[in-house]
């Protein structure tokens, strides 16, 4: 009769979807586009950014392992990742419990105030940020810049997690109560494992969003550069550039080996 | 560590202009020319020695330097590298003069700054750099006089002079034959060919030199004037350019024909093969020279004062002209690039010939020509750069 | 169902509520956080604005002065420039969020089991460095460029087209590339949780896939929508890295201006009113946009 039942498992439903696929696989080209310019000029032998292309080499991602400051910038951003990350998902989903399961006065106050960060450009809420730290002195460094990243971090966290939680079935949540289990515990048991899709692309969303900030890192940064700090530095120099695009190749190629081998281990 | 490519064509290139620039200061504070005999030290391979109270492998300690990016690269404090094994060196970066002034105001603990001529005078006004005990800098006197000036401020020695180039006009000869003044880049006939620095106070000189306006004392009319030029100015770039590496790639495709440019693009452009000149206008080129400051409160004085020796030292004077392009304060290394027995210091001697003639190295008089950027006070400043962003947001 | 389960116990957060220890746990540290690295950092932002000038150390008393103030508004060039951003902002905002649609719809809906991997392929671009993918725009867009090789190539055109980059264009293109990605991920969270049961009713009462589309996801996926927009159009509003990379002259935005007095001017207490001004005006856009689309009746509350 109409359109062919969908099985329940991996919600394909019937209908037109090789339109949707081609959409998909264009988009996923255009994007990958830039990426793929930056792949060339990695492996061309030119050190400036033009065409037309000169030979083929590998030297850039041998300079690259040759330079110990880039390296060390690039460990000090995931470091700094790692822990706004870790922050911002934490009382990302922590706000997103309290404004998707609980009733209170200052709830419209709680929300604009988590996505307030949205609203501030990153420099401003640096250079506030800068003041703030001198006020109270604490030294600038890592975890300057890592409580900077949670602060810009936290709107997307909230959200992501709070788009999961609102309206999905409570009735898990009241069973779980009214078989003797405490709040706390059906958090745990119930709440968070259901959520737990929500809140691992919250934690990916928010290293993204640090990892590749400057604005922040350049202000809270004190003595040593993040990654993004060091390429705008380098960016003075055109001849650095291949080397520094080398190893935003690697970067990627590296997080998407990565991923992909914690979605294999996740599916078995 | 930047790759030497086809550059040691022109590792010579700063150090002949500034032979003209240095022989025409001594012609004009008296001193002895340098090209009149002066015996020039055989350069060493060693550092240059710094005599101090405790043997230099025994001094240990650590220095935070404010800097731009670029030069944490050892080669650039390589003096003070070798003498000094055991202090340990960690830089803080700024990109623009601002950033520096932002970074020393909003309290960092760097023991050492790197501002520019032009942003000088707030820092001693408002009490952020130590004066510098010259007598304890062995390398001071091969600084000329007039370098020394530009660290004076109110009388008194705030800087150290390091670095210093030109800013003037780059231009594709395939494209303009000829460029002879500042004006090039108001001419509307090269619309969408033009590339200006992204800079306020030096969009003002710029206009200061073409109208004849007395840079220290630009009034509010003629400020005014200089606003309306820019905005009208502004839809003839290609685009502006903040880095020096986006200025030589615009330059190298062809997209922008005419840029305000310092020399090291010039090196730069040449060396990848361009056709490109170096302007010398009829109002003059100008000038900058980078200095170096203590911070005030710094604790660590004394070894910020043993840096700054060495960064006047041989080898990073030699390094600077040769990575860079820029000139340096230390007149052994400028007489080097002069003497034929040097040549593998700096480069090939069939380098000096090209040079010379694209320079006019000849041109004795290229330091009346050269006008030297003036300190702002914190009210030009303000005022300066204030109407570059209405310029930009009136697009 | 889910709409009567969707709406919160009266008693919650009560003192009667037995998850009161759970409340006070959840709210401080998010509370304490905000106040102390958020609000405290823009009330100083704010005091910044007040000041005269830099002069004296940075934490230093001053007399507050409204010098700052006075100059933005007898400067219409800025408020031109916040007018132009905001359209600038909203057409990046729309346009991401249209394009965005059908992938998340994609991922949600048909990509089957596949779906973890699809996505991870689509936001693995992010982990490359933001500075780079703009300027592999540059090479994308320049004269001398991938766009106008290919068309010089195939003969479309004779000479390069020199209108794609440093302009508003290049500007409202890369910053659509570049979020396409962040708007997927809301409108495919919301997506998740619609009950494909409802479409499988749906189809078996003869409504066509696009009835299905219209009466069923677009509504209850629109949340995720709403959330997308917003999260693409208010950054975006402030964006200066795209337009001080590829905008040229002609694509500034008022973002560039705030960032050019703390970085090229030295000038705080002007870019701190600046800051001020645009926190103001997108509250404002924020406050209309809500009561237009009123988010309580749309979550049911």
């Amino acid at each position: 009769m109409t359109a062919a039942v969908s099985p329940v498992r991996g919600k394909r439903l019937g209908g037109r979807s090789s339109g949707l696929r081609g959409y998909y696989w264009l988009m996923l080209a255009l994007l990958y586009l830039p990426i793929v310019l930056l792949f060339i000029f990695s492996v061309n032998s030119n050190t400036t950014l033009s065409f037309p292309l000169k030979g083929l080499t590998i030297a850039w991602y041998t300079k690259l392992f040759a330079t110990p400051n880039l390296l060390a910038a690039v460990g000090r951003s995931v470091v700094v990742a790692l822990g706004a990350s870790l922050i911002a998902t934490v009382l990302g989903t922590m706000i997103a419990l309290l404004l998707s399961r609980f009733d209170f006065r200052g709830k419209g106050l709680l929300t604009s105030m988590a996505i307030l960060p949205l609203l501030v450009p990153y420099f401003v809420l640096a250079v506030a940020l800068l003041i703030l730290f001198r006020a109270i002195g604490v030294p600038l460094g890592l975890p300057t810049i890592a409580i900077g990243h949670a602060v810009i971090a936290l709107p997307y966290t909230t959200l992501i997690v709070l788009a999961r939680l609102i309206g999905f079935d409570r009735q898990l949540e009241d069973a779980s109560m009214d078989l003797g289990a405490s709040y706390p515990a059906t958090l745990r048991l119930v709440i968070i494992p259901i959520a737990a899709p929500a809140i691992a692309s919250a934690f990916i969303t928010a290293f993204t969003v640090s990892f590749d900030e400057f604005a922040l890192a350049l202000f809270l940064a004190g003595k040593d550069p993040t990654f993004p700090v060091y390429l705008y530095g380098q960016l003075r120099f055109a001849t650095t550039l291949p080397v520094l695009i080398a190893t935003a190749v690697l970067l990627m190629a590296g997080s998407l080996t990565l991923i992909l081998a914690a979605n294999r281990i996740r599916q078995r | 560590m930047q790759p030497r490519q086809a550059r040691s064509a022109w590792r010579g290139f700063v150090g002949i202009v500034s032979i003209a620039f240095i022989a025409a200061a001594c012609g004009n504070t008296g001193a002895a020319s340098p090209t009149a005999g002066v015996a020039s030290e055989p350069p060493s391979a060693t550092a240059t020695p710094v005599i101090t109270d405790t043997p230099p492998d025994q001094v240990t300690g650590s220095l935070s330097v404010l800097d731009w990016p670029g030069y944490d690269d050892p080669n650039f404090w390589i003096d003070f590298k070798n003498t000094y094994k055991n202090v340990n060196v960690s830089f803080e970066f700024g990109s623009t003069d601002a950033e520096i002034y932002g970074h020393m105001k909003g309290g960092s603990q760097a023991d050492i700054f790197h501002p520019y001529t032009g942003w000088l005078q707030f820092y001693v006004d408002e009490g952020m750099a130590a004066e510098i005990d010259t007598s304890k800098l062995k390398n001071w006197d091969k600084v000329p006089d007039s370098f020394k000036k530009i660290g004076q401020i109110n009388g008194k020695q705030y800087f150290v002079p390091w670095d210093w180039g030109f800013s003037s006009i780059l231009y594709r000869t395939d494209k303009i034959p000829n460029v002879d003044s500042w004006n090039v880049l108001m001419d509307p006939q090269y619309r969408g060919h033009l590339s200006m620095w992204d800079d306020g106070p030096g969009a003002v000189t710029v206009s200061a030199y073409i109208h004849g306006y007395d840079e220290t004392n630009i009034t509010a009319d003629q400020l005014a004037a200089i606003k309306a030029e820019w905005t009208a100015q502004a839809p003839l770039n290609k685009t502006y350019w903040s880095a020096p590496a986006d200025l030589e790639s615009l330059m190298n495709s062809g997209e922008v024909w005419a840029g305000y440019a310092w020399q090291g693009s010039f090196a730069v452009t040449k060396g990848a093969g361009t056709p490109v000149a170096y302007a010398n206008p009829k109002e003059g080129r100008n000038s900058w020279i980078g200095v170096y400051g203590i911070r005030k409160d710094s604790p660590n004085y004394d070894l910020a004062l043993k840096f700054l020796d060495a960064k006047l030292g041989l080898l990073t004077g030699q390094n600077l002209v040769n990575l860079y392009y820029y000139g340096t304060t230390n007149q052994d290394v400028m007489n080097g690039l002069s003497d034929p027995a040097q040549a593998a210091a700096y480069g090939g001697a069939d380098t000096q010939a090209l040079l010379k003639n694209t320079f006019s190295i000849d041109d004795p008089t290229i330091l009346q020509h050269t006008n030297f950027t003036p300190n702002l006070t914190a009210d030009q400043r303000d005022a300066w750069t204030a109407m570059w962003t209405e310029v930009k947001a009136s697009q | 169902m889910t709409a009567a389960a969707d709406r919160l116990d009266p008693g919650a957060g009560r003192s009667s509520d037995p998850r009161r220890g759970t409340f006070f746990l959840l709210s401080i540290p998010a509370v304490v956080g905000l106040a102390l690295f958020l609000i405290l950092p823009i009330l100083f932002m704010v005091a910044l604005s007040f000041r005269a000038d830099l002069n004296g150390t940075l934490l230093a008393p001053f007399d507050p002065t409204l010098k700052q103030y006075d100059k933005l508004f007898a400067t219409g060039s800025y408020w031109n420039l916040l007018g132009i951003s905001t359209l600038i902002a909203f057409g990046v905002a729309t346009i991401a969020t249209l394009l965005a649609y059908p992938l998340a719809y994609f991922l949600a809906f048909r990509a089957g089991t596949r779906a973890g991997l699809y996505l991870i392929l689509l936001l693995v671009p992010f982990w490359t460095s933001y500075l780079l993918r703009v300027m592999a725009w540059k090479l994308m867009l320049g004269e001398a460029g991938v766009i106008n090789s290919v068309l010089l190539a195939t003969g479309l055109i004779q000479h390069p087209l020199e209108a794609l980059l440093y302009n508003r264009f290049s500007v409202v293109v890369t910053l659509v590339y570049v979020w396409i990605p962040f708007a997927m991920l809301p409108i495919l969270a919301a997506m998740g949780r619609i009950d494909t049961r409802l479409h499988e009713a749906a189809a078996d009462l003869y409504a066509s896939p696009w009835q299905q589309l219209r009466r069923i996801t677009l509504p209850l996926s629109l949340p995720g929508v709403i959330a997308a927009f917003f999260m693409v159009f208010i950054p975006t509003v402030g964006e200066y890295v795209t337009p001080l990379l590829v905008g040229g002259t002609g694509g500034t935005m008022y973002g560039n201006i705030v960032q050019a007095f703390f970085v090229q001017a030295a000038n705080w207490p002007l870019g701190a009113a600046l800051s001020v001004i645009m926190l103001l005006a997108t509250l404002v856009l924020v406050i209309i946009g809500i009561r237009i689309v009123q988010p309580r009746r749309l979550l049911g509350q």
